[in-house]
């Protein structure tokens, strides 16, 4: 290191080396380290003697001016003049902009924001939708989706359907389905739930993925009756087996059931199909398998495209053999066909609009950001007059000043982009935090070489951009004039452009004002959607039923009655009931269901609602209101008649006019039955979320379903706060069963929340961006009538010796101002109707076109913009016009 | 062309130039100044200087070797030239004649 210390500043040197002509290269460097080594080091030390060169270093350009070079043969006549000139100016800058302090935090400040927060939404944009998954040829990677005739929805495929298009497609290299799965790890210090995958073998095929650690799936892992297996992730390799590589062939228990280990993924695997998977098994499932059937839509499928093979020719063949299966079994399907998105579009496809949105929202900001800086470079600008006029008298070339006026606005637009960059860092952080569930791939949004390059564009755009306009405004007026007149004139070409300025940073300003407003009401009225229950001092957990020792249904229901006994002694239950699918959870648990008074000639066409397997108590639970005949109670058992309970969207689709109480339904067999017969009508609930339109549901004692569901929802509503319970209950859970895990603990009001999250995220951005275009705009406003009052000041004293009253004055600066306002109010009303329609996606109960909204956005601006007008006019219309006539 | 005039910087380089003779280079310059004056130039105001001699002839300049403590680069050695001797001395001569007479009353106590 010593050595080092004791060279010059290699930097330096070499910043020197590019700098000096070449003719003095040699002497003036040779110099320098001389005197370097030989008199400064050996007296004031190598961090002195280090400082010393850079303080040399940095002045030294300085020797060429006046060497003999006139003005008007400039330096680019020497090889490395450029570089000279661009080290000068930039010298020259870096002087102005610490001279006014001021002028410089302010620009800084803008641009870092503006600069700052289009990074970061970037930052979130280019993984989701740019960046190609970490596949190899992602793009020839695509699910495989059923399209419904119903409701033009896509469903999943059953097995027999997935095993028939594998078997016979020759588009395909590999195709492989997918389920979820959910097990205990058992063997550590307390049992663990994990979140698996279930695939088909050839999953990792087809994302063209290798195991770190032994091997992936083959086809005999596949065949039921043989060992398990299981791959593990990196994250559960390194957490629970502490990234022991022996692990690959040992065994492990999973729900009581032997898995043997047989590769570990790598760590940078990213999974997006499961984002969550911490393990994968094989899906082992026959098409004789009951739940292989053709309408056990339940599994997702993805395939990748042979080589050569484009995606029309792949959907056609696809289209073909999609229509002899359903020509085979036309009482299986109610699909017209196929859809085969890329798995990037697939994955990307429910944050598009919002983050195209954002991006659009940002972009605004960082023009009206702009627009404010080339306003605050203008005012300068005119000031600068007197100097920019003396340089092109001496023969500065106009292309010479305009490199300077644009070296300073890129300097500007660099410095406050590298603030920008940590605006950016920052602001990712607090981008994924805010982040919905459903955002893909959350993990790979951060400030990366991809983004930075992005911020470097941005700077280089903005810097020319916004030192283009003034530096030619600068130089095109009439520099003789300038020279004459000093500093007191501004072009009038200049109070155009800035007026201009003003105007569209109004028009921008409108924009995303008007655009936050419509989520702002969107927002309100999806809260004012009644969830059909009543969330409040309701607690929700998931408890689950695995294991040896609940392995048959019998025990897993004794198991539940135990644990709601349980749940419902703890102080502060009021009461407590089980639920296989939560309203707002994100389960989705739909079921066929066909009505015995109008069967379908094909069952596939028949409904399918939500179905609920509950215990008693559920709906009093919720407070889910009864409409007709009555509710589940406990006498409602397996060996009962079978009932069901519809809501009020179920019954008057299906039964309009009748009464449904006493029809029957099946949700199996559409001749065979067994039928349920519906005692009772509820309220709807929102299942989704607030602002989805799905509501059909059906509603069968738990009892009384086939098979027992091994993860139910505990539902407690409690007398006081609920989060303040979530102890207790999981206490009383675990005092039946001290094994079972529990998850996703909620109070019911987070979850209502929660499923409108991705609305709130684009909201609480947008909102954000607005406040800021907000504050921007008004200040632009501000800021040129200031500039208009001082530079007007002989005239308005002329104006008020003349006689014109104050109010005269006030008046006429006020109309100026909001003039500009409302040209730009205009502008930004018809660009916002046209605009607005892109967040349509986003918006809920409230038209792109909501008068209110636009009516509300346009006075709030056009108040704040007056008081924005009043302050410098009030000062114009103190001006005393004696004192001002007297200092010309 | 009335003759050119030499600036006080230049009036200062030229006269270590006389005094270092044939070992006169940026480094000797600069520290002539320095020790008879205190004046701790640049390098960069040295070489600004040096280079407007030469360009108007009072200077002129050979490259010598390249030595280690250098970074093995080569030095630029100065001479000054019958046209410099003849600038140093008008100007030397301006400012004798002008300062004669006032000098007492500017002795410092």
């Amino acid at each position: 290191m010593s050595g080092r210390r004791d060279d010059p500043p290699a930097v330096a040197a070499w910043i020197l080396s590019r700098a000096l002509p070449e003719s003095e290269r040699d002497a003036f460097l040779g110099d320098l380290e001389e005197s370097f080594r030989m008199d400064i080091l050996p007296h004031r030390g190598p961090a002195a003697a280090r400082r010393w060169y850079w303080a040399q270093a940095l002045r030294a350009p300085l020797f060429l001016r006046g060497s003999g070079h006139s003005p008007r043969t400039p330096l680019t006549a020497h090889g490395d003049g450029h570089m000279l000139n661009t080290i000068n100016d930039l010298r020259f800058a870096l002087r102005l902009l610490a001279r006014n302090p001021g002028f410089t935090s302010l620009a800084l400040l803008t641009l870092a924001l503006g600069i700052g927060a289009t990074t970061a939404i970037f930052s979130a944009v280019y993984p989701i939708i740019m960046q190609p998954l970490p596949y190899p040829h992602a793009d020839r990677v695509h699910m495989i989706y059923e399209r419904e005739k119903k409701d033009g929805q896509t469903s999943y495929l059953g097995y027999s359907t997935f095993a028939d298009l594998a078997r016979d497609s020759k588009s395909f290299a590999s195709m492989a389905a997918m389920g979820q799965g959910n097990v205990t790890l058992t063997g550590g210090d307390q049992p663990v739930q994990l979140e698996t995958q279930r695939v088909s073998p050839a999953y990792f095929d087809v994302l063209g993925v290798h195991a770190a650690i032994g091997r992936t799936f083959r086809a005999e892992d596949d065949v039921q009756n043989t060992p398990r297996v299981v791959i593990l992730s990196d994250g559960l390799w390194r957490s629970r087996f502490g990234a022991d590589t022996s692990v690959v062939g040992k065994t492990i228990t999973l729900s009581d059931v032997p898995f043997i280990v047989i590769g570990v993924m790598p760590r940078g695997f990213e999974n997006v199909l499961a984002p969550g998977a911490q393990g994968w098994t094989p899906l082992r499932y026959l098409v004789t398998d009951p739940w292989g059937c053709r309408d056990c839509r339940h599994l997702r499928v993805v395939g990748r495209l042979k080589d050569g093979v484009t995606d029309a020719a792949a959907a056609r063949e696809m289209d073909v053999i999609f229509g002899r299966i359903v020509h085979d079994y036309p009482d299986k399907y109610s699909s017209i066909g196929l859809v085969m998105p890329t798995v990037q579009a697939d994955v990307s496809h429910a944050a598009r609009p919002v983050l195209f949105a954002l991006l659009g929202a940002v972009a605004l900001v960082l023009l009206i950001a702009c627009a404010n800086v080339t306003n605050l470079l203008l005012a300068r600008a005119a000031l600068r007059q007197g100097e920019l006029s003396v340089r092109a008298a001496l023969g500065a070339a106009r292309g010479r000043v305009i490199r300077q006026l644009v070296t300073e606005s890129l300097l500007l637009a660099a410095l406050g982009g590298g603030a920008g960059v940590l605006v950016a860092i920052g602001g990712v952080r607090a981008l994924v935090a805010l982040s919905p569930a459903g955002l893909p791939r959350t993990a790979a949004i951060h400030v990366n070489t991809p983004v930075l390059l992005f911020a470097l564009a941005l700077v280089a755009v903005v810097g020319i951009g916004f030192g283009l306009v003034p530096a030619l405004h600068a130089t095109r007026a009439d520099l003789h004039n300038g020279v004459k007149q000093g500093m007191r004139r501004v072009g009038g070409a200049s109070r155009i452009t800035r007026a201009s300025l003003v105007v569209s940073e109004v028009a921008l300003a409108i924009v995303l004002l008007v655009g936050s407003g419509l989520l702002l009401r969107s927002m309100a009225r999806v809260f004012a959607i009644n969830p059909g229950f009543e969330p409040a001092h309701v607690l929700t957990m998931q408890v689950n039923a695995g294991g040896a020792r609940l392995a048959n249904d019998t025990a897993v229901r004794a198991y539940y009655d135990r644990v709601l006994a349980a749940v419902r002694s703890v102080p502060g239950v009021e009461a407590a009931a089980l639920t296989n699918q939560l309203p707002m959870s994100g389960d989705y648990d739909g079921q066929g269901v066909h009505i015995e008074a109008h069967p379908a000639a094909n069952p596939a066409d028949d409904p399918s609602p939500f179905r609920y397997s509950v215990s008693p108590g559920y709906f009093e639970t919720m407070r889910i209101p009864l409409i007709r005949g009555r509710l589940i109670n406990e006498h409602d058992r397996a060996d009962s008649p079978l009932i069901a309970l519809v809501n009020e969207s179920f019954a008057k689709k299906y039964w309009p006019g009748a009464d449904p109480i006493g029809q029957r339904v099946s949700m199996m067999d559409p001749v065979k039955g067994p039928w349920l017969e519906v005692v009772g009508v509820v309220a709807d609930v929102q299942q989704l979320s607030l602002s989805s339109d799905k509501h059909d549901g059906i509603y069968a004692p738990e009892t009384q379903w086939q098979y027992a569901d091994r993860g139910m929802s505990l539902v407690v509503r409690t007398k006081g706060n609920p989060a303040a319970l979530a102890d207790a209950t999981r206490g009383a859970v675990w005092s039946v069963e001290k094994d079972q895990p529990i998850e996703r603990v909620a109070t019911a009001a987070q979850l209502v929340s929660q499923s409108e999250a991705q609305r709130r995220f684009a909201l609480v951005l947008f909102e954000v961006f607005a406040a800021a275009a907000f504050v921007l705009a008004v200040a632009g406003i501000y800021g040129v009538l200031a500039g208009t009052v001082t530079e007007r000041l002989r005239e308005i004293g002329v104006r008020a010796a003349l006689g014109a009253s104050r109010g005269d004055i006030l008046a006429m600066i006020v109309r100026q101002g909001l003039g500009l306002t409302a040209v730009g109010a205009g502008i930004g009303i018809v660009a916002a109707l046209g605009l607005s329609r892109l967040l349509t996606s986003l918006l809920f109960g409230v038209s792109a076109l909501d008068p209110a909204t636009y009516i509300a956005v346009t006075a709030v601006l056009g108040v704040v913009a007056l008081g924005a007008c009043l302050v410098p006019a009030l000062r114009a219309a103190r001006v005393d016009p004696i004192a001002t006539l007297r200092a010309e | 062309m009335p003759p050119a005039t030499l600036g006080e910087l230049e009036q200062l380089v030229l006269l270590a130039i006389a005094r270092l003779g044939d070992d006169a280079y940026g480094v000797t310059v600069r520290r002539e100044i320095a020790v008879r004056t205190r004046r701790d130039l640049s390098f960069g105001s040295v070489y600004t200087t040096l280079t407007r001699l030469e360009a108007k002839g009072f200077v002129a300049s050979r490259v010598g070797a390249p030595t280690p403590e250098r970074g093995g680069r080569r030095k630029k050695h100065y001479l000054i030239s019958a046209a410099g001797r003849r600038a140093l001395h008008r100007s030397l001569n301006a400012i004798r004649t002008m300062a004669r007479g006032i000098d007492a009353s500017w002795e410092m106590p």
